[in-house]
């Protein structure tokens, strides 16, 4: 009986041992050895990967200032941290290897060596009811602004508040403040649970205070603090999903032209997400641009592509320029020495191949290269109100197209630009510009960037290829089938109804 | 009518629809079930139904009660007419449903490891990797290598291959082909160091044809990495994941693919 309980309490066991043996396989490359963050990937990533040793850590339970609990520790590492570059391990380790690893992670600071002190999480109530209603909404709203959420996240919560450009954590590296229209990138979680927690927690070692104060001091209540999670819950959608092909429907008349036409609220929009350029050099480990929303229609003879997406800064902006140098100063870059930051502006492409490939074979996603080139439409914001339409063939070459080229519009509002290329499906030009065709797949691929955030030549966010396709007029001949087969079916159905009914008239 | 067997079937049928799309699902580690196996399951308890009730006459005769009914008695004729036209309809849309134009994203038919070239140029070096064993194995520390290929792997790799070395990293999503799983059995436990060698040194851009070049997002490393960094990088991707390379005495004959 006794050599059982033993046992148990010997499995039970967090072993520091053993934790050391899993972190220095798998974790120290980021974390470091000493477990000081400062592992052989950290300048290759912001936000960098936690410093144990200081023991600050921004995803707890437990009131600000005050050290994470055991759990806290095992949600990070089993769910990871979406939006970093720290990934869940749930499903990679076993349950006693992260059990070993939390009590090996504690080894690393001494405030977690007085062992008679143990973290305790706050008692968090249950949200109220009503959530997502008008009312409280509204209420969540009035406290976002009261409280100065939209000093750092913004008026539409896209990270583009006046402070941003200034944001520092603790080791005085660059941090953007979230961008609330893209909860499932929040390294806390998105429920409004989640943000709730956030909310009283605060985020520590980054400007993100605790509001648990504001509630001692009854500046709100309770209710009113998770009115605002509900809010801030409310600006995103769902983590969205990756749609191969983006269908661009057909409609009479004129195309919507004006990125805010209210058409376009009726066409289907699609997210691509983009990564930073890590392929040729000079490399890029930081993009601020984590995806595009897309949208098409076209009318016969022309189309209108839509591009949505979120960018804190207006660029070039001034205000950014030090924020920009923090970036550049605090990464590893292929350049060797960090260059001097610029008020670069932003710019989006959109690529496609010069003609649409009749196999599968299309030119390299990366804007091609010498001998395949591909087929661009550039937008910049130092003339946002023009695209240049010609030829990549790779990173360093672009030949823009003698004339016709794609028209655009752009608006930049609260965070966001929105931009609609528009251009005829056929151009005279057909050497040196892809003529358009309903029907048929036609590769797309998409870049961005930040000048903001130091990015401009090839530091940037890219996709790789999607597909696009403009719908065709419906041929008669896809009505004859449904046609010919209902036919077939309603006289099958009333000759066995005949039949069924004389053989029944003719027994009494 | 509670006990009469067309109901009965009708019942089992809608039972077992709804255990099928929505019990299923809701069992621990279990998904959603797929349409077409929805309608493979269905199809089987129908059949086990249709079984069951032609087993006996009387039963037989029961459950075509129902049936005959809406095909010849007039005070159903509203039920009959109904559901011919329903059922003509359903016909309409389906075969409606089938034959609309809708463009799907071209089938991606990529070789994931084409055959190699028997040499190749690095940095205007010719190297044969036709019987090449990886140089590091057999000289200098072996630690020290891995420290090498740890390092390097950590500054280069790991944003797409992920730290579990699984194809997950916190890129991954962004690229189509996801990056290669080397904890997967089908990928490095298959090849020769040789063969990684190359496809780190040239990368997507060095693929043949049939490895669909143009969507690899893998660098060619030669641009950024020396000769002795890629073998030692090829050390640490086989140490961390426990595999063993093929060796050239295994694929004599077979080639890589």
């Amino acid at each position: 009986m006794t050599s059982v309980f033993l046992l148990a309490v010997a499995l039970l066991a967090q072993d520091t041992t053993q934790g050391k043996a899993v972190y220095q396989k798998w974790c120290a490359g980021c974390h470091g050895d000493t477990g000081a963050g400062d592992g052989e990937a950290a300048h290759y990533m912001l936000p960098r990967p936690r410093d144990f040793t200081g023991a600050i850590y921004q995803i707890r339970s437990t009131a600000s200032g005050e050290l994470p609990t055991d759990a806290d520790l095992m949600r990070a590492i089993d769910d990871g941290l979406p939006g970093t570059a720290m990934p869940g391990w749930k499903d990679r380790l076993s349950a006693g290897d992260r059990r070993n690893l939390v009590a090996y992670l504690k080894t690393f600071s001494t405030f977690f060596a007085d062992t008679s002190f143990r973290p305790q999480p706050i008692a968090f109530g249950s949200a109220p009811g009503g959530g997502g209603g008008d009312e409280a909404l509204r209420t969540g709203r009035l406290f976002y602004d009261s409280i100065g959420c939209r000093k750092c996240h913004g008026d539409r919560g896209r990270g583009d508040g006046p402070s941003s450009p200034t944001l520092k954590d603790d080791a005085g590296l660059p941090v953007f403040a979230a961008d609330l229209s893209e909860g499932w990138r929040f390294n806390g979680g998105a429920s409004a649970e989640d943000i709730y927690h956030r909310l009283r927690t605060g985020l520590d070692g980054t400007p993100m205070p605790s509001f648990s104060d504001l509630l001692d001091q009854q500046f709100l209540t309770d209710e009113q603090l998770w009115r605002v999670a509900q809010y801030v819950r409310s600006l995103s959608p769902d983590a969205p999903e990756v749609r191969d092909v983006i269908r661009a429907p057909r409609i009479a008349g004129a195309l919507p032209r004006a990125p805010d036409d209210s058409a376009w609220n009726d066409v289907d929009r699609y997210w691509f997400p983009l990564v930073g350029q890590i392929i040729v050099k000079n490399r890029w480990f930081n993009p601020a641009v984590s995806g595009v929303w897309v949208q098409v229609a076209h009318n016969g003879d022309s189309l209108a592509l839509r591009v949505v997406w979120n960018d804190r800064s207006q660029s070039p902006d001034t205000a950014w320029l030090a924020h920009g140098g923090r970036v550049l100063s605090s990464l590893a870059l292929d350049e060797g020495s960090a260059p001097a930051p610029q008020p670069w502006p932003d710019q989006l492409a959109v690529q496609f191949p010069l003609t649409i490939p009749s196999g599968m074979e299309r030119p390299y996603f990366l804007m091609g290269d010498r001998t395949a080139p591909v087929y661009q439409w550039r937008w910049s914001s130092a003339s946002p109100a023009a695209a240049v339409a010609g030829q990549a063939r790779g990173l360093d070459r672009f030949d823009p197209a003698a004339a016709g080229g794609a028209g655009a519009q752009s608006v930049y509002d609260a965070g966001q630009w929105r931009v609609v290329f528009t251009r005829a499906l056929a151009t005279p030009d057909s050497a040196s510009q892809l003529q358009f065709q309903t029907g048929r797949a036609i590769p797309v691929a998409f870049f961005a960037w930040d000048g903001s955030n130091a990015e401009t030549g090839t530091r940037m966010a890219v996709s790789t290829w999607y597909f696009l396709a403009l719908d065709e007029p419906v041929p008669a001949r896809v009505f004859i089938s449904p046609v010919l087969a209902m036919t077939l079916v309603l006289v099958v159905g009333l000759l066995m109804v005949r039949r069924a009914q004389r053989a029944s008239g003719r027994q009494p | 009518m509670r006990h009469h067997p067309f109901w009965q079937s009708v019942a089992l049928l809608l039972i077992a629809y709804v255990l099928i799309v929505f019990g299923i699902p809701m069992l621990p580690g279990s998904a959603l079930v797929p349409k077409s196996v929805v309608l493979q399951y269905m199809l089987t308890v129908l059949v086990g139904i249709l079984i069951w009730v032609s087993d006996d006459e009387a039963r037989w005769t029961r459950f075509k009660e129902p049936l005959h009914a809406v095909l010849v008695e007039s005070r159903l004729k509203t039920i009959r007419n109904g559901l011919l036209g329903a059922l003509t309809l359903m016909v309409g849309c389906f075969t409606y449903s089938q034959v609309r134009a809708s463009v799907a994203a071209p089938p991606n038919l990529r070789s994931i490891h084409p055959a190699p070239p028997s040499q190749l140029t690095f940095r205007g070096k010719t190297i044969s990797l036709t019987g090449l064993e990886n140089p590091l194995r057999a000289q200098g520390d072996m630690a020290t290598h891995l420290a090498t290929g740890r390092r390097v792997y950590y500054q280069n790799c790991m944003a797409c291959h992920g730290d579990y070395l699984d194809g997950q990293g916190h890129y991954a999503t962004g690229f189509n082909p996801i990056p290669l799983n080397f904890q997967d059995n089908g990928t490095i436990a298959q090849l020769t160091e040789s063969f990684v060698f190359w496809r780190i040194a040239k990368g997507g851009p060095g693929l043949p044809r049939e490895g669909t070049p143009w969507n690899s997002a893998m660098p060619a490393w030669e641009s950024f990495l020396t000769e002795d960094e890629i073998w030692a990088v090829v050390l640490y991707l086989y140490d961390a994941t426990r595999w063993h390379p093929r060796t050239w005495g295994e694929t004599e004959g077979g080639g890589h693919d």
